[in-house]
């Protein structure tokens, strides 16, 4: 009997023990698509993109010749480099705030008393998941500068000379920033309703109570309760913002005059219209570098604002 | 409710369907030039819809004279196979990394994230040089291939798994299943929620991918939708009807499954969006 029930939890230990190392076994073993993905397509690419700001790379035959920081300091040198950063920042100074703000303004409109709020909602999400391209081939003759119907309501309404948009210097890169934003902006609201729906009522009240008014409701309330929805929307704006790039390839393909030439943009030229891989790639390294810096930056400032509960 | 405020309330309503509607112009616009003559597209003035006198010929050009059901069709089969093989290494990566873990599985899942914050159009340098020496470029495969291996996705469903009932699956093993088996009978049917939710939102972004049949594709036949609509519109510059036509088309199979799965979608958004 008792040796029954020694041998049982013997049994039972020598199972678990091996158990643990079977499922460990098996663990490494069903992670392997996933790590020789990672591998194959981002930890090696990666690395290439490293070596190939470094070589210059001949295509045809495949050979490579070391040539030290040599793209890094035509780079820095290249003005047109410094201007599609500039853009790229420009971009960003409209783009990011724009969206966090028409996002946020959204979801207080869905969240406060009103019928017909899925219709609403429905219409504000519809840019967001509609076809981008389709989107953009849209905008491209909707802002049309003679024709479309943009600047023809403009000009029946008495405005002599409206704005040329996607060929006038000054207009392209804002318009495409807002574009950005109008495509964008539903993910936003989305995310933003889910978290004002999450704040309990019972702060409200008693708010309410004390006398508070709206404004300071929305600042001592909503405004922290929301804080961490606020900041991971606001990495991935920065993040989108650094990558854009369909607009200014399906409407501006850069210009006019570079005004639109982002970083991304510059990228993709340097690379795919003028085969220099290795000063696309420097380029690329410093877009990841600064991708790294903003998220650094604003990873220590949340501590001033982010408030978890 | 007193009367007044009800008014209130419905002029707020109203107002907010308006900003709606004109937050969504552009697309209306999209609509009403599809169903046009090319001399009606900037007419003045402006008519929405000429009851009388609508014009289909645009989509039935665009759907038997271009080579728009080709690119559908390729982008469709670009968006399956990319979805079914990401699902896939997404789920047995998760149940690996939360659920089973294994010797360093922390720390090099924590190298995955890392990866979250390149660039995408970095690591597309070397993915072209790489698939031109091996030959797989102006396929397909260089688009799917890629779009395989998603670190987010990978950490959704690792997420899920982390919380996941040992009990269940201990008492499949008691029942003398093994671990791929207990997975595939206990773990697996579980999953179908989050499984749902990444295919839905890899659906969507793969949908949309312009840049990669950009760089990697030149047959024609080959293009998938994006691409298409940029080469028609360089093609025929002019023609606006028929690219609103064209852009109509390309739309309404992702408004249709958005539509169709409008509570869900916002749901997983939601999910992965603040957990992310």
């Amino acid at each position: 009997m008792e040796t029954a029930v020694n041998e049982g939890k013997r049994v039972r230990r020598g199972r678990a023990y091996s158990l643990e190392k079977l499922e460990r076994r098996a663990g490494l073993l069903f992670a392997l698509p996933a790590l020789v993905g990672f591998l194959l397509f981002v930890f090696v690419p990666m690395l290439c993109v490293l070596l190939l700001s470094l070589y210059k790379v001949d295509l045809m035959t495949y050979t490579f010749e070391f040539k030290g920081f040599g793209f890094y300091d035509k780079m820095l040198g290249d003005p047109d480099f410094w201007k599609s950063v500039r853009n790229t920042l420009t971009y960003m100074a409209i783009y990011v705030p724009l969206t966090l703000l028409l996002g946020l303004g959204m979801a207080l409109v869905l969240n406060g008393k009103m019928r017909a709020r899925g219709v609403v909602r429905t219409f504000f999400i519809i840019p967001y998941i509609t076809t981008y391209v389709a989107t953009l081939v849209v905008w491209n003759v909707f802002l049309h500068p003679t024709e479309g119907p943009v600047n023809s309501l403009l000009m029946s309404l008495g405005v002599e000379r409206p704005p040329q948009y996607m060929v006038d210097k000054h207009w392209a890169l804002p318009m495409l920033a807002l574009i950005g934003s109008w495509k964008d902006v539903g993910y936003h609201c989305i995310l933003f309703l889910a978290a004002l729906q999450g704040v309990s009522k019972d702060y409200y009240e008693a708010a309410e109570i004390d006398g508070a008014g709206r404004l300071q409701r929305f600042k001592h309330i909503t405004f922290p309760l929301i804080s961490p929805t606020s900041f991971f929307l606001l990495l991935i704006t920065i993040i989108g913002g650094l990558q854009a790039f369909y607009q200014m390839a399906l409407l501006t393909k850069g210009g006019p005059a570079f005004s639109t030439t982002t970083m991304t943009y510059h990228i993709y030229r340097s690379a795919f219209e003028f085969y220099n891989f290795s000063y696309a790639s420097a380029v690329g390294m410093f877009l990841f570098l600064l991708t790294l810096v903003l998220i650094a930056v604003n990873w220590f400032a949340q501590k001033k604002w982010v408030f978890y509960q | 409710m007193p009367l007044g405020s009800n008014v209130r309330y419905t002029v707020r309503s109203v107002v907010y369907l308006l900003v709606g509607l004109v937050f969504i112009t552009p697309l209306l616009w999209m609509i009403s030039t599809s169903l046009k003559f090319e001399h009606q597209v900037f007419e003045r003035p402006f008519v929405f819809i000429h009851w009388d006198a609508v014009n289909w010929n645009n989509y039935s050009h665009v759907l038997t004279g271009t080579d728009f059901p080709v690119w559908l069709w390729n982008s469709v089969i670009v968006v399956i196979v990319s979805v079914v093989f990401r699902l896939l290494l997404s789920a047995l990566g998760g149940y690996a990394f939360g659920f089973l873990k294994f010797r360093y599985s922390d720390g090099i899942f924590f190298a995955f994230l890392a990866a979250m914050f390149i660039p995408y159009q970095l690591t597309l340098l070397p993915q072209f040089i790489s698939f031109r020496f091996i030959g797989l470029l102006d396929s397909h495969w260089a688009l799917i291939l890629p779009n395989i291996v998603d670190v987010l996705s990978i950490f959704l469903m690792r997420q899920f798994f982390l919380s996941f009932p040992k009990e269940l699956v201990h008492a499949a093993y008691l029942e003398g299943s093994g671990v791929f088996r207990s997975f595939v009978r206990v773990a697996l049917p579980l999953a179908a929620t989050p499984l749902l939710t990444l295919g839905l939102l890899s659906f969507f972004m793969i949908w949309d991918q312009y840049f990669q049949p950009l760089i990697f594709l030149h047959s024609k036949e080959l293009y998938t939708i994006p691409i298409g609509l940029q080469s028609f519109q360089t093609q025929f510059g002019k023609q606006y009807a028929m690219q609103m036509a064209l852009a109509c088309l390309a739309i309404i199979p992702v408004l249709g499954v958005f539509l169709a799965l409008q509570k869900r979608f916002v749901e997983s958004i939601v999910s992965s969006g603040l957990k992310g």
